[in-house]
């Protein structure tokens, strides 16, 4: 069973997160933050270790880790791809950016591949409707109208560990001015 | 005074209030889940909905506004306020659903919303009939859901710790047994787990809900989400009748409810109790059902050929009095007992007084460490304090001992205490003696007496016990003996089967009443036995007599411990008393 411990210097950080507030609840999800930062996952034993840390009842930091989906109660992959699949980007295509991706990496929403490099999971909105379809990478990258050239390119480069880049798209602000420009 | 208009009506109160509260105060109703008055308000159920509103005051004049019809002006709330967070000000004014067609709507869509996941299971819920849910659905809940589609499906069956079951699907959330452990046992053992329609409380990864007052959060629960592993699927409660009585498996004495179906005790619930217990009560008081159903010993026994055989009252009566009346002065040693009641204690004292030289004494039965600063004691006994104000010895386990093995008496009576489970007495050394046993339950001490009595316990007869905070609180019968009788005695309570009952119903027999009397009955027909001037007809007279006798009980009475919910002794039993 693999130990689950913070070290000198995390431990200092910790501490000047909990200074930051008047009792240690709310130190609760910047930590477990930390935690998954560092290890990947939230499991169980893991939110023992943040309730031992800032002292407080396992429960407590169980029910803050399972209320919020971004964090990991079980291991995942290296890449986490969270492909949304909400209204807009199913109008654009979601689903079937997703199944290319099923198809490409042999598994299926919710799994990981046996090599512990990707997982792909369908997510609700992530509030980019107008970059549909879209998908997030590990909590992190949003990547912007998805093709499935562009999604060969983005696995590619993962594989390589490289990110990403992050495109920003302006949208219309204006449509007269828009309707002008062109 | 402060004024209130709740549906028209004005009420006064004073200091700081919350508006549910008030209107449950009054005797007044208002549905709700979340809230419970010994918890904190998250206001999480909406379910207690009403429209307040508060009046315009001319800010110039100090003086509130008045419309062209001389009423006061009142500016409402601009949407539904949950009664249980708000507080009630001066000149508030509330519309419940009584008055308001948008609070009955309110309610009404609320418990629409709160149903929407909730199975229709109501026919096997061990909830239903007591269940909040269910009543105020009936009550004001909306004829048909609307909801069409699959309902969310969560886990069921969990077995949250050793004495707890969770069916996660019929929990709303109202977060009732997680705020419990939060801040009443403070065991912080329960989370709410996942959020919007897939959230149901549960404890950590790995642990289990060993809370000592897990149970408690069965009884706050406002479904039958949880439920008690041992009293599930044992009875319906519209089946037993509850009757009034405290815990007698420790010294704190938590006022309970004793719920017996067919005169067998299917479970024990507590009852608010202000002085005492608040709401709660300790599971292993719960536990206590066992010792009135089970191994009750019934008809008295006696040795006969060192065979313990079943013999009749008189036998017993006869047999016992020609030993005590041929017993020289001196020889007797009389065990009182902390596990019995006042008036039994002070009946075996007063019995044993007419024998010249009778020593008669208790042995506190402490263990230290055992208990905690809420309800549960080191004291395992519910009247250590009740004895030592009557001024009976107290004598520890050693020097019992030592007394048992002197050789200096030649008859024991034994009053409910179990000296060979308890390694005061061996079999051995009470067989050296004749023993008497006044005994409830079959135990090792019952088994090597000379003559065993069988008497009644606390749920079968009135028995008060002082606990360990000098209060003292009573017992009422809820189970019937073969020689009591529920129909006649007014005292007693009756549920609908009780009432309505018949022998072609499931669960009415007479199979389980206990052929048993009270400890005292049994001296008073010992005293006739032997013409001894000894007399009293029912416990009322008993305590009565020692309010008169007795300072440390002066002015007692059972109607006021009925009224009072207990009366706290003026002596503290922590001070040195006289024998009375």
């Amino acid at each position: 069973m693999q130990n689950f411990e913070f070290t000198k210097e995390e431990l200092a950080k910790i501490d000047a997160i909990i200074a930051r507030y008047p009792n240690p609840q709310p130190a609760v999800m910047p930590v477990l933050w930390m935690a998954q930062e560092k290890y990947g996952h939230v499991e169980p034993d893991v939110q023992k270790l943040v309730a031992r840390t800032l002292n407080l009842p396992e429960a407590h930091v169980h029910g803050v880790a399972t209320f919020y989906t971004q964090y990991y109660k079980e291991r995942k992959g290296k890449y986490v791809l969270d492909v949304c699949t909400s209204f807009s980007c199913q109008a654009c295509g979601g689903y079937e950016t997703l199944h290319y991706l099923e198809d490409k990496l042999g598994i299926k929403a919710g799994e990981t591949t046996p090599d512990g490099m990707f997982s792909i999971q369908s997510v609700e909105c992530l509030g980019a409707c107008g970059y549909a379809p879209m998908m997030q990478i590990t909590n992190d990258v949003y990547v912007n109208h998805l093709t499935p050239e562009k999604l060969d390119k983005v696995i590619d480069d993962l594989k390589k560990d490289q990110l990403p880049e992050f495109e920003s798209i302006p949208l219309v602000q204006n449509r007269t001015t828009a309707m002008e420009n062109e | 005074m402060a004024e209130i208009f709740i549906d028209n009506k004005r009420y006064e109160f004073e200091g700081q209030t919350k508006v549910l509260q008030f209107i449950l105060d009054q005797g007044l109703e208002l549905p709700f889940f979340c809230y419970h008055p010994s918890l904190s308000i998250p206001a999480n159920c909406r379910q207690c909905y009403v429209e307040a509103g508060q009046p315009v005051l001319n800010r110039e004049t100090g003086e509130y506004e008045l419309d062209d019809n001389g009423e006061r002006v009142i500016r409402f709330f601009p949407k539904l306020m949950t009664a249980c967070s708000l507080d009630a000000t001066d000149g508030m004014v509330i519309k419940t659903h009584v008055t308001s067609e948008l609070v009955r709507r309110g309610q009404k869509d609320i418990l629409e919303f709160i149903l929407i996941n909730h199975p229709l299971d109501c026919p096997i819920c061990d909830q239903a009939g007591e269940c909040p849910l269910q009543i105020q659905t009936y009550k004001y809940g909306p004829e048909g859901s609307r909801f069409e589609h699959k309902k969310v499906h969560k886990p069921k069956r969990i077995q949250l710790g050793p004495r707890v079951v969770l069916d996660a699907e019929r929990c709303i959330n109202c977060t009732r047994c997680v705020r419990f452990t939060e801040e009443i046992s403070k065991s912080n053992q329960l989370t709410i787990s996942q959020r919007g329609d897939h959230n149901y409380p549960i404890t950590a990864p790995g642990t289990e809900f060993d809370d000592p007052y897990s149970i408690n959060t069965v009884d706050i629960c406002p479904v039958g989400a949880l439920t008690s592993t041992d009293f599930r699927f044992k009875a319906r409660v519209w089946e037993m009748s509850s009757t009034p009585s405290i815990d007698i498996t420790n010294a704190k004495g938590c006022a309970v409810d004793i719920w017996t179906r067919d005169n067998l005790v299917m479970r024990i619930t507590p009852r608010y109790n202000p002085h005492v217990n608040d709401y709660w009560m300790p599971d292993a008081g719960r536990e206590a059902y066992k010792i009135y159903n089970e191994n009750r010993i019934s008809r008295p026994e006696m040795v006969v050929n060192k065979d313990s055989i079943k013999t009749s009252w008189n036998n017993a009566l006869l047999t016992i009095s020609e030993k005590l009346t041929g017993a020289e002065t001196g020889k007797t040693l009389v065990f009182a007992s902390a596990y019995a009641s006042v008036e039994d204690n002070y009946a075996i004292q007063q019995f044993f007084a007419r024998f010249a030289n009778t020593t008669v004494i208790y042995v506190p039965d402490i263990k230290p460490g055992t208990g905690d600063d809420f309800l549960i004691t080191d004291d395992q006994a519910p009247n250590s304090s009740g004895c030592k104000l009557l001024g009976i010895n107290e004598v520890d386990a050693d020097q019992a001992k030592g007394m048992i093995d002197s050789g200096t008496y030649e008859t024991l009576v034994i009053l409910q205490e179990d000296l060979v489970g308890r390694g005061i007495a061996s079999t051995e050394s009470l067989t050296q003696y004749f023993s008497v046993y006044l005994g409830t339950n079959n135990n090792s001490t019952s088994r090597s007496a000379s003559v065993t009595i069988p008497i009644t316990t606390a749920a079968e007869h009135f028995g008060s016990y002082v606990n360990v905070d000098g209060r003292i609180q009573r017992t009422l019968p809820a189970k019937e003996t073969l020689y009591t009788d529920r129909r006649l005695d007014l005292q007693m309570s009756m549920g609908r089967l009780d009432h309505y009952g018949t022998r072609f119903d499931n669960w009415v027999s007479d199979n389980n009443k206990i052929d048993c009397i009270p400890a005292w009955e049994f001296l008073v027909r010992l005293s006739h036995e032997m013409n001894l001037e000894f007399r009293y007809n029912e416990a009322r007279e008993i305590i009565d007599e020692i309010a008169l006798k007795n300072s440390s009980f002066a002015g007692i009475s059972y109607e006021r411990m009925d009224r009072e919910l207990g009366i706290a002794l003026q002596d503290q039993p922590s001070k040195e008393l006289n024998p009375a």
